[in-house]
């Protein structure tokens, strides 16, 4: 499919075996387009993180495939698995897991450490300036507030500029005035550097800043539209 | 309560496995000793009980003022067998020959590899004597025959019929093997090698002719031994010791275990230093499992648990684990007593063994030693998790609250350390007997490392940024999260590394002081020989025959010979020991102003003279080993850069006359033309007297160095042991490490990390903080080494540098071994499972 960035097809993932059996994906065929601002949300347990953690690689399907930047993950080892979030994907945490013992800017560029490569200074500068973080790119994630971490959190999962963006529970750990923050954050990374984000909430007013909301309940997608209140 | 503890025990099977490991490893060097030297001593019970078991009455030489070394008493004179013969109620008396300091050589014609004492001795006429059976062939009959024992002829590969040489005060002699012996059903005499000559011919040989070491004799039947005993004893005098049979197998016994009692009091002190380590290691995993559990404490707290069942249920758990690991430790101990024993055969030095023996107190001590201190280390720590508060089980990542003690902790160990350095300075100059200087130096050096270990997590950051730097130069962002991960918790990582810091010191110590005596002794060398070559003992110590030394001397192109003696007297009751010099020569082939040297006369040492107020022309009186009492002139003082006169030194002809001692430890050899002359005394030495050895300077500076050499090596392989519980040290703070940090090492591997990368900074932080240790631990040995060399007068320290970089570079790859288990476990890590871990 053109244009798609991430694409699953009859994705199925189950736990146990026997009657013990939990199905806690079953069967889903979703594709998420280059550009778009997707919020997955549903009930405890309706598989939306089992969802994110198969479209990221993070977890493998019992069933079907997923293709993430022309790629098939199924087949893949772990030393591929590893290469293709390092290059391709970026993550945002509800507990913004920085690594204490690095500064903010540190943080940000961690991804491109790893991966050995050198920051487009250009790209980093802008990011800086879009999460308004300047001042403090020194500090340590300890001397930061929360919605300051994870607005750090989000500089770190653009910085090697991803295919696409996975967010799980972005605001989970956030009260509403820096939720609003953190989220007008990623629509600004959708909307000015055409990013594709996946986002998995709870929150209706996060999802709210999405172009498109999946609703999944006992590991099926139960409504596909637009969010209310966009 | 005791339930939460058993619990919480069973749920974390690894680091229960790696602290009760540290417990067992610090507590298998004192059960290994046990072990080791009491198999070694009741072998040497099971032979000499043996030997002596139908021996009634035993004569030997009366070592009246308690001089004898390694048995070289002078004889017993042969009339003394005739006076004892007349007595009544005696059976048989037979005379015989046990001597020391003959020298055996192997098929190739050289002398034995082995350092084990080697015995030139007599065989009996009457079997009931001496203990030896012929397992193979028969008794020496003729003066070419020998009998050695079966253990020296299997190792050597000699069978009955082969020709075997010995060389002890006469020249080198060939002998037929007639037969090969056994003592007590044992092949082996206690790990030395026994000749068996006839008694003429053993006599002659040592130069005992119509002389004896030893009487034994059988009573009569209905006899009482003890009154045959008693009766020898009144008709022969203080001249020579009488005992019964079995008295004499319990004091040659105790004689060998007295000589032994330093070798183990040696090894009980490198258990010291590695149950020292060890307690490291039990206190840094006890604090960083009660800082991981505080939630767990405070839950506890919250459902009732008073502060005190808290305290029982971390006790508890250390209680367990001292249990398990001194049970562990004791097993490891009897492996590590044969471990010893190969250590110090493949050193030369054979030692027996029939049978391991576990003595009761092996148990008791190895148990109370590994309880007690598990106990003491983990109480800081328990009493730490009894102030967690209630209310902390409620809230998201408590820290355990900082107590007045930790505040403290800073000055205290500036102030330990400050009386640990005190301590060793009093110890070293303040002139204590020797040991009370030990004591003192040892427990200040104790103190001295705890000192360090509490300064440690001040000095941790500025260390890491150093020795990390390199690290982070090559590796990037992988070495600089080691480095910060290493300061994170500058307390853990403190004492992680002041264990190694231990072991690392004490080798930089040895290290240094090696090279230091080394250097001293070439410059001792430089000092003082003239002579252009040094006869010794092939074995580097013992004295040999002085019939070799004539030989030279007659050697053309010899100019000079200038022989030393050692022996021993008492002096005001103290111990002394002689130095014999030819008065002639010696001032021609060596750089001394001796004054000149009568038969009655005597030349102190400028430092003798000074402690004990010697003025020239003072009276020494001096007691010789046979009670002799002289009374020597003080002939003048002297001071000897080469450091070859001790004390106090007398002529060769008074040491022949009054001590009997007839043989030379080192002679000085003066000739004009060297390699020519040289090769001639090489020649005569190979035919005649293979127990010398001819050096040049330069030879003999090579050989003192060798000896110093596998002094240290022996010391390096006691020492591995403390490495190696620091290793486990560095192991267990990782792996506690790794589990706090398994949500940040989930989320980098969600970024795209890989394995080898999160690999990498594990052993990274390892190899840092291993490197601290290696920073501190040779800084404190240096200034170690300083300090004790300063009390040696004129010891040149040379800091080996080189070496110093190696040891540093050792520490960093003690860290990448300890980083694999760790690093593998980090890497292992499921991604979901560690973002989603709590």
């Amino acid at each position: 499919m053109a244009g798609m960035i991430v694409t699953a097809t009859g994705l199925s993932r189950s736990y146990g075996e026997g009657e013990a059996t939990v199905h806690a994906l079953a069967g889903v065929d979703v594709a998420f387009p280059e550009g778009a601002f997707t919020a997955i949300m549903g009930p405890s347990g309706s598989g939306k993180s089992t969802l994110m953690h198969l479209l990221a690689g993070l977890d493998r399907p019992t069933a079907g495939s997923v293709v993430l930047a022309g790629t098939e993950l199924a087949g893949l080892g772990d030393k591929e698995l590893t290469a293709l979030r390092r290059d391709k994907v970026g993550f945002v945490f509800q507990s913004f897991n920085l690594l204490p013992v690095l500064s903010a800017e540190e943080n940000i560029l961690l991804p491109l450490s790893i991966a050995r490569r050198k920051p487009d200074q250009e790209w980093v500068d802008r990011l800086v300036d879009t999460i308004g973080l300047r001042e403090r790119l020194r500090h340590r994630p300890a001397e930061l507030s929360g919605g300051q971490q994870q607005r750090v959190a989000v500089a770190r999962a653009l910085a090697s500029r991803p295919a696409v963006v996975f967010a799980d529970e972005p605001t989970g750990n956030l009260d509403s005035k820096t939720s609003a923050e953190v989220m007008e954050l990623l629509r600004r990374s959708v909307d000015e550097f055409g990013q594709t984000i996946v986002m998995v909430t709870h929150d209706p007013r996060a999802a709210a800043y999405a172009d498109r909301l999946l609703e999944l309940e006992d590991g099926k997608v139960v409504r596909d539209g637009v969010p209310a209140g966009a | 309560m005791r339930r939460v503890a058993l619990r919480g025990l069973l749920a974390r099977k690894t680091r229960l496995a790696l602290t009760a490991l540290a417990v067992a490893l610090g507590v298998t060097l004192i059960s290994g000793t046990y072990v080791f030297t009491d198999t070694i001593n009741s072998s040497f019970d099971n032979i000499f009980s043996e030997a002596y078991k139908t021996t009634d009455v035993v004569i030997t030489p009366n070592d009246a003022v308690a001089l004898n070394q390694n048995g070289d008493l002078p004889p017993i004179d042969g009339a003394v067998l005739d006076r004892v013969k007349a007595i009544d109620g005696v059976e048989n008396v037979e005379g015989s020959i046990f001597d020391q300091g003959g020298t055996f050589l192997t098929k190739a014609g050289e002398p034995f590899a082995a350092q084990g004492p080697k015995f030139v001795a007599s065989a009996f006429d009457d079997e009931r004597f001496g203990g030896f059976s012929y397992a193979e062939g028969r008794r020496p009959e003729t003066d070419g025959e020998v009998a050695i024992d079966r253990a020296t002829a299997r190792r050597e590969g000699f069978a009955v019929g082969d020709r075997f040489e010995i060389q002890a005060d006469t020249p080198k002699k060939a002998y037929t093997i007639s037969g090969l012996t056994q003592v007590a059903g044992v092949d082996s005499y206690g790990g030395a090698a026994v000749a068996l000559l006839t008694l003429a011919e053993a006599q002659r040989i040592t130069a005992k002719q119509g002389k004896y070491d030893e009487i034994d004799l059988a009573v009569a039947p209905g006899q009482d031994a003890e009154a045959v005993t008693a009766a020898i004893r009144a008709a022969l005098g203080r001249s020579v010791e009488v005992r019964t049979g079995q008295a004499e197998a319990a004091d040659q016994t105790a004689e060998i275990q007295d000589d032994l009692g330093f070798l183990q009091t040696g090894l009980l002190a490198f258990a010291g230093v590695s149950l020292f380590v060890g307690a490291f290691i039990i206190f840094n995993t006890f604090s960083i499992t009660v800082a991981q559990r505080a939630r767990e404490f405070a839950l506890l707290r919250t459902l009732g648990a008073s502060r005190a069942q808290v305290l029982r249920a971390v006790l508890g758990e250390g209680i367990v684990l001292g249990v398990l690991g001194s049970i562990v430790g004791l097993g490891l101990g009897i492996l590590v007593a044969g471990g010893l024993r190969a250590l110090f055969k493949a050193f030369g030095f054979e030692l027996p063994s029939t049978g391991t023996v576990l003595a009761a107190r092996t148990v008791y001590v190895s148990l109370a030693v590994g309880v007690v201190v598990t106990l003491v280390s983990c109480l800081a720590p328990a009493l730490r998790a009894t102030r967690v508060p209630p209310v902390a089980a409620l809230r998201e990542g408590v820290a355990v609250p900082e107590t007045r003690s930790s505040r403290l902790a800073f000055p205290l160990a500036l102030v330990l350390t400050a009386l640990g350095v005190i301590a060793i300075v009093v110890g070293l100059f303040a002139g204590f007997d020797e040991s009370s200087a030990l004591a003192f130096v040892g427990s200040g050096a104790g103190a001295t490392f705890l000192g360090v270990a509490g300064l440690s997590p001040r000095l941790v950051g500025p260390i890491a940024s150093v020795v990390g730097r390199p690290i982070e130069a090559l590796f990037g962002v992988m070495g600089r999260l080691a480095r910060e991960n290493t300061v994170r918790q500058p307390g853990r990582t403190a004492v992680t590394s002041a264990a190694l810091m231990v072991g690392v010191a004490l080798v930089a110590f040895a290290t240094i002081f090696a090279a230091g005596a080394k250097s001293t002794i070439n410059d001792a060398i430089d000092a003082g020989l003239r002579g252009q070559a040094v006869l010794q003992n092939q074995d580097g110590f013992s004295p040999f025959a002085s019939e070799a030394t004539d030989r030279v001397a007659g050697i053309d192109g010899v100019s000079s010979v200038a022989a030393v003696r050692f022996v021993d007297a008492r002096v005001e009751g103290r111990r002394e020991s002689l130095t014999g010099v030819d008065p002639r020569t010696f001032p021609t082939l060596y750089r001394t102003a001796l004054p000149p040297l009568g038969d009655d006369a005597v030349v102190v040492s400028e430092g003798y003279a000074e402690q004990h107020g010697t003025k020239v022309g003072d009276t020494i009186a001096l007691t010789t080993a046979t009670a002799k009492r002289l009374e020597l002139r003080a002939a003048g003082i002297v001071e000897d850069k080469g450091r070859l006169l001790g004390d106090l030194t007398v002529s060769n002809d008074l040491v022949a006359r009054d001590f009997g001692q007839r043989k030379d430890s080192l002679v000085i050899v003066g000739y004009l033309d060297g390699d020519e002359t040289k090769a001639a005394i090489d020649k005569a030495i190979k035919t005649d007297f293979p127990q010398v050895e001819a050096l040049t300077a330069q030879e003999f500076k090579d050989d003192q160095a060798g000896q110093i050499d596998q002094l240290v090596v022996l010391v390096y392989a006691l020492l591995a042991l403390t490495v190696i519980v620091a290793m486990f040290g560095i192991v267990n703070t990782l792996v506690l490490s790794v589990t706090e940090r398994t949500r940040e090492l989930g989320m980098m591997r969600a970024i795209g990390t890989s394995r080898r990368q999160v690999r990498r900074v594990i052993r990274y932080e390892a190899v840092i903080t291993a490197q601290i240790g290696g920073v501190l631990g040779i800084g404190l040995g240096v200034l170690l080494a300083l300090l004790v060399s300063r009390t040696i007068e004129d010891f040149s320290v040379s800091i080996p540098y080189v070496l110093l970089v190696v040891l540093f570079l050792a520490a960093g790859l003690a860290g990448v071994l300890a980083a694999v288990l760790p690093a593998r476990r980090a890497a292992r890590l499921d991604v979901l499972e560690a973002l989603a871990y709590e």
